[in-house]
């Protein structure tokens, strides 16, 4: 019976974990661009969400309603004002003002909500448990699941299945093409890093009250989420899929089996990766 | 030395495409040997596969007795053959020199010495010097790359494939984009440069093929139709087919 | 010729301040100078993978912290070893480390490279701080300075101004090395393969190779960098070894610039001035510093080396630098 308890919770925290991967791998895929700051707006989404539900004690769904807005918002606008304009300067440029963001947002968010943990609490149903086979289990790691699989679904069926998705896998492979056709390629692509950003921000509302919010929080998701993508496979959504449940589920049983080192299991798979298979399990073997 | 250079049965396709299916021919020692054909016939893709760029989906290559398909590029270059790029392809912030410094301190060992400095290695300068005025460079040796006209960057293109003292020399239509006299010079250039060496060309002006050529091969689909002396080649009714067909 | 002799004068000078200054400074000056050395070196052998072969590392700070703990846990379970032991071992260590890591990393470049040197850095991080009983854990490792022996003499280096002395001896010839290094054939090499890596390949470099021997070599200068810190401080924790430490870094080279070899040793002295006199003004200094970073990535990709060096050519008139392709161009508009 304890083995299921662990197995569900690896599959909660493989939900969150997606959420934040799929984020970020889709702008990966998408726009080539490697997204340090991901994290940090999964950060800032909780943060809010605690702010939010300050007011609004224990409303989750108000928080679900306005961070992602907010976080779209925020992504569009460094997307069309600080990551645009050094497109041209070459990837390392890119990535080193990706960090930089990280870097003050992570200043901004301890100088605004300070140095400490702070908890999150959500009222109703998702605070509730469930009786599955004699056993007691929060909802709420439940809820985190059935989330990631929505989300993850709907990404799927518009990537794949509606004009929009066709527009955006046709700008990825040929832009200029695509521009010469009409679309707005540019806003495009400053709508995808949007959307990646609102995901990183719902992930992030998502995961405030099961964690509770703290300034780390940034990075302890942001290496996990890396693990994922190299294992998954770079920009592959599939590869992200798997990866979180190999991920989550390994870090849950490594805490039952080898307390000690259950977070160098993930970089040990990580590793043997890079030996077996260097462009991840569901990527493209062209690096 | 009938088998100095041998491309055998070679296939190549890309993601089901195929691109090659079945190329044959064999280049003998100083032998200067085109490769010709229409649009789309392959000829880029051999010319990838023949230097070390892309991995044949099947078939070998023998160099020298040995099977050299699918080895990395630098290994290639180190057992003596050289390739030029159609695109020029050169370091275009660095003088012309220094450009032919890059090859010729490889060629003489000298990649990764933590200590010696190659600019300071008389040995190594003079081959260089030597090399820029074959290549007609000389008045212009110390001017980043950047800066020559196109003639003179397909010259140093030139330079830097023999920086590495090939002795066999794969050069990917040398005279693309060229003027009328360009392309004269570049012949003149390219005969005196590959004397006493072996020359694979792939070649769409037919004025440089025929003045240049001992052998021409001509690939059509992506497969040899015939490889022979120039005059029977421009006499094959296949050939014309092949030409005609396509226009 | 005239601009060896330049460079000869700039160097005696240099050394003739260098040996002066614990005369001039006060200890807490000279501490402070000490420690910019130090950092000095760690920013330059960050500046060859970044600025000189174009790579971007998230995990430099792995190589600097894993020497230091190396010199740290030798001092403390060996404690009749010298300093330069101490010293190799640390060395030994970060070289061991650069090259199985290098070599796991060979094939990547770009993003891919900057994500899975942050993994490892963070694996390192993860092993500092969960492996209490070695690293010491949130406390880190306390230590003293061992003496140094020469053979003939044994020298007490415990003294601020004798070990600021060593430090300007050993970590300046090391830099020196560096500079020297941009010069060699490997150094060209490096920058070579930034500009035309294909081209590289097919003129007879492996450049996987001469990659993975410039990870190891960077690691390894910064692991001397490392143990000195270790020593100076004479006290390591698992901040040596974590992110911060890395943006620390990245922060100084950037802001000094990449594309000069001396805009990171002047990225170095801003930063440390910068944390001990603006620290003293507002808490938020940290964001200040991102703010800089985040403005310069935008206008001044150049970083500060690059301000001063447009400023001199408005003044003087453009000046022979010490890379080939001014060189070069001068010539050639003659």
């Amino acid at each position: 019976m304890e083995i299921l308890i662990f197995f569900l919770h690896g599959l909660g925290y493989a939900g969150l974990l997606f959420l934040v991967s799929a984020g970020l791998t889709l702008i990966f895929g998408m726009m080539n661009i490697l997204n340090f700051a991901h994290a940090a707006m999964y950060m800032l989404g909780a943060y809010l969400s605690y702010s939010i539900m300050n007011h609004f004690t224990g409303q989750l769904w108000i928080s679900l309603l306005i961070c992602p807005v907010a976080l779209f918002i925020i992504g569009a606008l460094v997307q069309r004002f600080l990551l645009r304009p050094v497109h041209k300067l070459g990837h390392v440029h890119e990535l080193l003002m990706t960090f930089g963001l990280a870097y003050i947002i992570t200043e901004l968010v301890q100088w605004y909500w300070g140095n400490y943990p702070l908890a999150v609490n959500v009222d109703g149903v998702l605070n509730s448990t469930v009786h599955v086979i004699g056993l007691t289990y929060p909802v709420y790691r439940i809820f985190i699941f059935l989330c990631a699989i929505v989300v993850g679904t709907l990404m799927a069926l518009i990537l794949y299945k509606t004009r929009l998705g066709i527009i955006i896998r046709a700008a990825v492979n040929d832009s200029e093409m695509v521009n010469a056709l009409g679309v707005n390629v540019p806003l495009v692509f400053t709508g995808v890093f949007a959307f990646g950003t609102a995901l990183s921000g719902f992930a992030g509302v998502i995961a405030a009250p099961l964690l509770s919010v703290f300034p780390g929080m940034a990075h302890e998701i942001l290496i996990d989420a890396f693990v994922v993508i190299v294992v998954g496979g770079f920009g592959s959504l599939g590869g992200a899929v798997v990866a979180s449940l190999i991920i989550g589920l390994l870090q849950s049983f490594g805490v039952l089996l080898i307390p000690q080192l259950s977070m160098a299991l993930a970089y040990l798979l990580m590793v043997i990766v890079l030996i077996i298979k260097p462009s991840g399990l569901f990527g493209e073997e062209s690096l | 030395m009938s088998d100095y250079f041998h491309v055998r049965d070679i296939h190549k396709d890309f993601s089901g495409m195929k691109v090659l299916t079945g190329v044959d021919f064999k280049v003998r020692k100083n032998e200067r040997h085109a490769v010709i054909g229409p649009n789309g016939a392959g000829k880029t893709t051999l010319f990838n596969i023949m230097s070390g760029d892309l991995k044949p989906s099947s078939g070998i290559i023998l160099y020298k007795g040995k099977d050299v398909s699918g080895k990395p590029p630098h290994i290639l270059n180190r057992s003596g053959l050289s390739r030029s790029f159609q695109i020029t392809n050169v370091f275009q912030q660095l003088s012309v020199f220094d450009n032919i410094l890059s090859g010729v301190r490889s060629r003489y060992g000298l990649r990764y010495h933590f200590f010696k400095r190659p600019d300071r290695d008389h040995h190594l300068i003079e081959k260089v010097e030597a090399l820029v005025a074959e290549v007609g460079l000389t008045d212009v040796k110390d001017q980043p790359a950047s800066s020559l006209s196109y003639g003179q960057q397909r010259a140093l293109e030139i330079g830097v494939t023999l920086s590495t003292e090939p002795e066999l020399i794969l050069l990917d239509e040398p005279t693309a984009g060229m003027t009328h006299e360009e392309t004269v010079q570049a012949i003149k250039l390219i005969d005196k440069v590959t004397s006493g060496r072996t020359l694979i060309i792939i070649e769409h002006d037919m004025d440089v093929v025929f003045s240049l050529a001992d052998t021409i091969s001509v690939l059509y689909h992506g497969t040899i139709l015939v490889s022979d002396s120039p005059e029977k080649v421009s006499n094959d009714n296949r050939v014309k087919d092949a030409y005609l067909g396509e226009g | 010729m005239k601009k060896q002799g330049n460079i000869f004068i700039c160097m005696s000078g240099l050394i003739l301040a260098g040996a002066l200054m614990p005369v001039i400074l006060s200890q807490y000056h000279l501490y402070i100078l000490t420690e910019i050395i130090i950092f000095s070196l760690f920013a330059v052998s960050y500046n060859l993978l970044l600025g000189y072969a174009g790579l971007l590392s998230f995990g430099h700070a792995l190589f600097f912290g894993l020497s230091g703990f190396a010199t740290a846990l030798a001092i403390i379970h060996f404690p009749g070893l010298t300093l330069l032991s101490t010293v190799l071992i640390g060395l030994a260590a970060s070289i061991i480390a650069g090259f199985v890591i290098g070599a796991l990393l060979l094939r990547h470049k770009g993003s891919y490279f900057a994500l899975l040197t942050l993994a490892f850095s963070a694996l390192f991080y993860a092993v500092a701080v969960k492996w209490y009983s070695v690293t010491g854990g949130d406390n880190g490792l306390n230590i003293v300075r061992p003496d140094l022996n020469l053979g003939f003499a044994s020298i007490s280096v415990s003294g601020l101004a004798h070990f600021y002395y060593l430090t300007l001896i050993v970590v300046g010839a090391t830099i020196i090395f560096c500079w020297y290094f941009t010069q060699t054939a490997m150094g060209k090499t490096v920058l070579l393969m930034r500009d035309n890596e294909k081209r590289m390949q097919f003129l007879g470099y492996n450049t996987n190779f001469a990659r993975l021997i410039l990870f190891t070599f960077t690691g390894a200068l910064a692991g001397l960098a490392g143990s000195f810190y270790a020593l100076h401080f004479e006290f390591v924790s698992h901040m040596a070894v974590s992110i911060n430490m890395t943006t620390v870094v990245l922060l100084m080279t950037f802001v000094g610039g990449t594309k000069k070899f001396w805009g990171p040793i002047l990225g170095v002295f801003v930063y440390i001035i910068f944390q001990n006199y603006l620290s003293d003004l507002t808490d938020r200094w940290a964001l200040i510093m991102g703010f800089i970073f985040v403005f310069m990535v935008l206008f001044v990709p150049g970083g500060l080396s690059e301000v001063i060096v447009k400023i001199q050519q408005r003044l003087f008139g453009k000046r022979n630098d010490n890379g080939v392709k001014y060189i070069a161009s001068e010539e050639g508009n003659l």
